[in-house]
């Protein structure tokens, strides 16, 4: 049984058709990448897996539970975890209290294992030193970092990212990369819409094509950018390996 | 203006009256000015925060409610609400045991109104992204609102939230309009023997000024400590 099942899903917007029946399976454990043309629904389709959006019709399937007949809601979200293009941290805390918040909420943790688990977690992407500050005095880079290390301090089973670097300064994108890169091989799944091209090439078990609503192709970075089939990915690469 | 300094300094007569009624009026101010703005302050504040919860997070039929309320209070003088609430409502069964506690609960249903529209506005001013953040680490609607956007609103909001009380401590004079013996009321009844109002309200008003820079110092030092914290 695949962690993630995707079967024929379609969304509307009002009158907009975003997801056009989009369907393809994640196995535990694999990282792949969701890239594709600005409006194609790439964000939308993450967003309807930890069920932030929901869909008209279609079938997903998550850690073995049907989006549509989730009964515990909190309890499904905590196993998913997700990383903004827009870091999202909570302003009113400091970076510790960021990490440890919905561990100890959330997962009902006591006060010294969740902040053990934070301090690990913040120490992996680097920002240990700064467990006092407030968000407001971050850079965007350090941002994501700690808004990842929240994310995994709850352990989940599948991570999502929705273009986790394209609101970064370019020197500070690599930085961020570099701690997603750290997260791989930890049976952790990983989900990705991202634009950096060389780094989901890189880091990446499968590649997802999305635009206008479908999947018009997917498979092995090595088929996607060395021989893509399909005449949109073709244009589509052509573009974003020019710029 | 030259007179009027006179009058001052050399009429010991007004000096001794000024003297006084100092105390005669700062002791209602104490006993009864400010303990009917703490209490209704604090009820105002409890009224705001669950009205402008329940109209940002859009609950049906209880949002028409809050909504109508906000109306009708900020549509009406609040010293019609003050009769209204003292002279008017006993004809339909409701009596007060005092005004003191009627005016506690027009003062705080007003304020509540004012501030539940403040509250509200801060409350949109916090990013929708920490509210999806908190739903992905998987906290429930509550614990997000209470914990994430409400205290990032109430300190959005505390400058004006401030302001609101400020305004409050000198809108309690009305209520010696319906027997309350607050500082205005008792000003008022010294004045009627002592034959002296320019000098009794001058000195009433100089206490109100007294009562709000104090509160405004108050807000200065908080502002400073709650900017403070957030890094700013
Ligand atoms: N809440 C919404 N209400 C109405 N339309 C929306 C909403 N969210 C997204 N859309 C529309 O749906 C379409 C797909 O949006 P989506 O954000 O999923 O695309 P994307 O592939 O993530 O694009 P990008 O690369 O720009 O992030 C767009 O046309 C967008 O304008
Ligand atoms: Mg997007």
């Amino acid at each position: 049984m695949s962690i993630i099942e995707i079967k024929d899903v379609k969304k509307n917007f009002h009158n907009l058709e975003v997801l056009k029946g989009v369907s393809f399976n994640v196995e535990k454990g694999e990282v792949v990448s969701i890239i594709g043309p600005s409006g194609g629904g790439k964000s939308t389709l993450l967003r309807c897996l930890n069920c932030l959006e929901t869909y008209d019709s279609g079938s997903i399937k998550v850690i073995g539970e049907d989006l549509k007949e989730i009964k515990d809601m909190n309890s499904f979200r905590q196993k998913v975890g997700m990383v903004f293009q827009q870091f999202n941290l909570f302003a009113n805390m400091n970076v510790l209290n960021n990490c440890i918040f919905a561990q100890t909420k959330a997962l009902k943790r006591n006060k010294d294992e969740a902040k053990k688990i934070a301090l690990e977690n913040l120490q992996k992407v680097g920002m240990e030193k700064f467990i006092n500050a407030y968000p407001n005095t971050l850079s965007g880079g350090q941002k994501q970092r700690v808004a990842i290390a929240r994310a995994i301090s709850m352990n989940p089973e599948i991570l999502l990212f929705d273009e986790p670097t394209s609101a970064l300064d370019p020197e500070m994108v690599e930085e961020v990369l570099n701690v997603i890169r750290s997260l791989v091989n930890k049976g952790l799944t990983m989900i990705i819409v991202s634009h950096e091209i060389d780094f989901v090439r890189d880091i990446s078990d499968k590649i997802i094509f999305m635009d206008d609503g479908i999947v018009a192709e997917s498979g092995s970075p090595k088929e996607i950018f060395t021989n893509p089939k399909n005449e949109r990915t073709k244009v589509f690469l052509r573009k974003v390996i020019r710029n | 203006m030259i007179n009027c300094f006179k009058m001052f300094s050399m009429d010991s007569r007004l000096l001794e009256i000024f003297l006084n009624s100092f105390t005669r009026i700062l002791i209602p101010g104490l006993l009864v000015t400010i303990p009917l703005t703490i209490v209704a302050f604090f009820l105002a504040m409890i009224i705001a925060v669950v009205v402008a919860i329940i109209r940002f997070a859009n609950i049906k039929i209880l949002k028409d409610i809050c909504r109508f309320y906000v109306w009708i209070i900020r549509g009406t003088p609040l010293l019609v609400q003050l009769f209204f609430a003292y002279y008017g409502l006993p004809k339909l069964g409701i009596t007060w045991t005092s005004p003191f506690i009627c005016a506690v609960l027009v003062f705080a249903f007003n304020e509540g109104a004012y501030a539940s529209e403040t509250i509200r506005g801060s409350l949109n001013s916090v990013s929708e992204g920490q509210i999806e953040a908190g739903y992905c680490v998987g906290m429930s609607y509550l614990q997000i609102m209470w914990r994430i956007v409400l205290p990032q609103a109430l300190r959005a909001a505390f400058p004006s939230l401030m302001n609101g009380l400020i305004g409050m401590v000198k809108d309690t004079s009305l209520a010696s309009n319906i027997t309350v013996t607050e500082m205005f009321f008792v000003t008022r009844t010294i004045v009627t023997t002592t034959y002296e109002p320019l000098l009794l309200y001058l000195e009433v008003a100089l206490i109100y000024l007294l009562f709000s820079s104090i509160l405004s110092k108050v807000q200065t030092v908080i502002e400073k400590k709650l900017n403070a914290q957030v890094g700013k």
